[in-house]
């Protein structure tokens, strides 16, 4: 066994709480790890990463090599196509949240970044500000990234939900259940994504739906996912979930939905924030030196 | 044994608190804050009785370390690169006067220069002082290596170096540690002439060391983390130094008998080893993360080529930034591998340099300055080093130099001296006490025509959040205690409501032809709640 897995985002947002749970996770189940992070002037809203490198073997850099990445876990569209080389091309899988965090003058059309991820062979998209924020706190969107990516880690469930326990219970039993729900919605898109690409939908297709979905910290049950999956076979599929990405808004998981969205309504949505938005809540660019 | 993860500075802070540490003595900065804060964290948590306050400087670190050492107790000193050129003065000195209790210094490198304004290479420093120094490959030996060079410091009466560099400093990995060792009883040792350096007594100290050095060579020579494998004769031999082991390995994996190797851990260079390399290799590859200090010696910095020596200086590796697998690939002409890429990423790919966080004090000042210093026409703004140099960047373009801990009150004075006036420079509180107010002494006997911005967040922001020394009230008395005249000691609050009255007491300072010193004082929005943590235990304490 051998997973090697690049973290990456903005600082602060919350990448090393991420390798914490994995690399106890590692730990607990024997294996061998190594994981350099980023610290210093980076921390202060730059681009940051972290590499996890888990083996049953001892491993012998710290440092993941280009394009041996088996899976890349973004907190932030635009940084997961910055540290996209790592990956390895045989296809290595993308986790990715949707919000942009915009503390540049000059970030691109949020969308477009989307798109190139989308278009890759294995992505999986989630809208991390949305769920988290259902979850309880915006800050757990990495929490959500990391629910999503967890089937794909070869660690149960339990033994990662322990971890984030024991990490948030330094701080408070509310953010434990905030933190634990916001992975489990993500673990519950991640595996409705893995459904709907066992079923025959297209990945891009899947990846692209995704976000949109106002996930609950448990499965989707079996007759929603059915409803979904005739949704595919219509046609228009692909133009409803445009619609879905200009409107920003995420739809509820219940069976009635698919069909009500192809009938063209919008039914029993919730604003889940728009992605074009150019700037981020939290960090807005300042204004030029006169504020007057 | 018990295993944890640790990343490379905190395997080395375990190390020391497992060596029987009395003290730890540090000042924060990247890679090396994590080393301090580990052991400062468990010796609260586990009551356990290792002196841990960060100190005022480096220099304050390695001088506190060195009495403790004086006093027959163990000590460790940690800081980054730069930091050891604060502490050199009695880090050379104190190879001559020699140590008593185990001393060890660790210093963390950053190759690459992440968050640094050079990328040094601390492994001079210990050939330049002649002492033993250590550089771990990885987590586990970094733990053994900090423990070891405790007992080597000790038993040889010198202080020992440890050198990190970045990738090694802030990596985990699982670390097995042992039992700890008891501390020291305090004592002294028998002759006090030792340490008193006047030339009579240095020269015997000097003499000392330059006669141990060749045990100092025979104990690296021996050393098992200096492990010489020959494959065979004529085979191309590869040295790999610290943590380019790993490096070598990753590329070479199950190939690494095609070479000659040579890991090295410890230092000065293991010459016999050196030698056994070279006479059964056909030509010998260096790699080492930091300046190519083994290869130019063993080119004589290119003064002979009786042997055939690839790395930096020969051009098949870089000559400045960090090592990494693919560099040795490359080196090898092995192709790197070409990861996964998404067609148009280049169009919307945008760089993210770190910036000042919304809501920063530092932002609200620099704009401040910026529009009172719209009248004078130009005007160099001297800085200094902390969160606050990210104000060189737009929109802020608040500073125009920064060089070192405290250069800003110095340079400022230059500047005003050549006569290129209004002169204005900005220092973060804890920069200023680490070495601000030396400087700052020379301007007001001079009452030199600047004005000196002192930004005061009233924390240590860049490097985590570590306690500032002086803030408030006490940093203003002190501003007057150094002879700056108590009318132009001002004092603003750098919000966006204060704006316009800022501008105004700037502009009156800068216009004042003397010294100035105003304290632009609101504390940092991220560290907010550490800051009034500490406050109240402040104020508890003193009731």
């Amino acid at each position: 066994m051998k997973q090697d897995i690049l973290l990456c985002g903005v600082g602060g947002q919350g990448i090393l709480s991420v390798a914490y749970v994995i690399d106890q996770a590692a730990m607990e189940s024997g294996y061998f790890l190594k994981q350099p992070e980023v610290h210093g002037m980076s921390q202060r809203g730059g681009a940051v990463q972290a590499h996890v490198r888990v083996s049953d073997v001892p491993i012998a850099s710290d440092l993941i090599s280009q394009g041996e990445a088996d899976l890349l876990l973004a907190l932030e569209p635009l940084e997961a196509l910055r540290y996209l080389r790592f990956l390895t091309p045989e296809p290595g899988r993308v986790f990715s949240d949707i919000t942009p965090f915009a503390n540049i003058p000059d970030y691109p059309d949020p969308v477009s970044v989307c798109e190139k991820l989308w278009r890759l062979p294995a992505t999986l998209l989630v809208n991390g500000a949305h769920l988290a924020k259902k979850a309880g706190s915006p800050k757990a969107q990495n929490m959500v990234v990391l629910g999503a990516a967890s089937g794909y880690l070869p660690y149960p469930s339990a033994l990662l939900e322990k971890h984030i326990a024991t990490l948030f219970a330094r701080k408070s039993e509310r953010l434990v259940n905030v933190n634990l729900n916001a992975f489990r919605m993500g673990r519950a898109a991640g595996d409705f994504c893995d459904l709907l690409i066992r079923s025959g939908v297209s990945g891009e297709l899947a990846a692209r739906l995704i976000p949109w979905l106002d996930f609950q910290p448990w499965p989707v049950p079996e007759p929603v996912a059915a409803s979904w999956l005739s949704f595919f076979a219509n046609p228009r599929a692909g133009e409803v979930i445009n619609r879905l990405w200009s409107e920003g808004v995420a739809v509820a998981l219940d069976e009635e939905v698919a069909g009500c969205l192809l009938a063209g309504k919008l039914p029993g949505t919730a604003a889940a924030g728009s992605v074009s938005s150019r700037t981020h809540p939290r960090f807005t660019a300042k204004p030029v030196i006169n504020r007057q | 044994m018990n295993r944890r993860i640790l990343l490379g500075d905190e395997a080395v802070a375990k190390g020391a608190l497992d060596a029987g540490i009395s003290g730890a003595y540090a000042y924060p900065g990247t890679p090396s804050t994590e080393i301090f804060e580990y052991i400062r964290s468990t010796a609260a948590q586990e009551s356990l009785p290792v002196h841990a306050c960060w100190s005022t400087n480096e220099k304050v670190a390695y001088e506190q370390a060195l009495g403790m050492s004086y006093a027959g107790r163990r000590a460790l000193i940690s800081f980054k690169h730069v930091g050891l050129n604060v502490a050199a003065d009695p880090f050379i000195s104190s190879t001559i006067s020699g140590v008593h209790g185990g001393l060890v210094v660790v210093v963390a490198d950053d190759p690459s220069m992440h968050s640094s304004q050079n990328e040094q290479d601390s492994r001079h420093y210990a050939r330049f002082a002649q002492i033993i120094c250590y550089e771990p490959a990885d987590q586990q030996q970094a733990y053994w290596m900090t423990r070891e060079a405790f007992d080597l410091s000790e038993q040889l009466g010198i202080p020992v170096m440890l050198r990190l560099v970045t990738r090694l400093a802030h990596s985990r990995s699982i670390v097995a540690v042992d039992d700890p060792r008891p501390q020291n009883e305090a004592s002294f040792c028998p002759d006090p002439s030792q340490w008193t350096l006047l030339p009579s007594n240095a020269r015997r100290g000097f003499e000392r060391l330059l006669n141990n050095q060749p045990q100092y060579r025979s104990f690296s020579e021996k050393h098992p983390a200096n492990q010489l494998l020959i494959s065979g004769q004529g085979k191309p031999g590869v040295i790999a130094s610290g943590i380019a082991k790993g490096y070598v390995q990753e590329v070479f994996k199950d190939r690494l008998t095609e070479f000659n190797l040579l890991y090295l851990g410890v230092y000065p260079l293991p010459l016999a080893k050196l030698r056994e390399l070279i006479a059964a290799s056909s030509e010998i590859w260096v790699f080492e993360d930091g300046y190519p200090l083994i290869e130019q010696q063993l080119t004589g910095d290119g003064l002979h080529d009786s042997v055939t020596v690839r790395g930096k200086c020969s051009g098949d590796l870089p000559a400045s930034g960090e090592l990494t697998p693919d560099l040795v690939r490359q080196a090898f002409g092995i192709q790197v591998r070409q990861g996964l890429v998404a067609s148009g990423a280049d169009e919307v790919l945008r760089s993210r340099p770190p910036v000042l966080c919304e809501g920063c004090p530092h932002a609200d000042a620099y704009l401040a300055i910026r529009e009172a210093l719209d009248e004078f026409g130009e005007v160099r703004i001297m800085g200094d080093i902390g969160c606050y140099t990210l104000g060189f960047y737009k929109p802020y373009e608040g500073l125009h130099a920064c060089i070192c801990m405290g250069a800003s009150i110095g340079m400022a004075a230059g500047i005003s001296h050549a006569g290129l006036r209004p002169v204005l420079c900005v220092i973060g509180d804890s920069t200023f006490t680490h070495s601000g107010m030396t400087p700052l002494v020379d301007a007001a006997r001079e009452n030199t025509d600047m004005t000196v911005v002192i930004l005061d967040n009233s924390i240590v922001a860049m490097t985590g959040g570590q306690p500032t020394m002086l803030a408030g009230e006490s940093l203003s008395s002190l501003l007057e205690g150094l002879g700056v005249a108590k009318d132009h000691v001002r004092v603003i609050r750098p919000l966006p409501r204060n704006h316009e009255e800022n501008v105004r007491v700037i502009k009156q300072e800068i216009s004042y032809s003397g010294l100035s010193v105003i304290v632009a004082r609101r504390e940092c929005v991220t560290y907010y709640k550490e800051i009034k943590t500490a406050q109240r235990s402040r104020e508890g304490g003193a009731q």
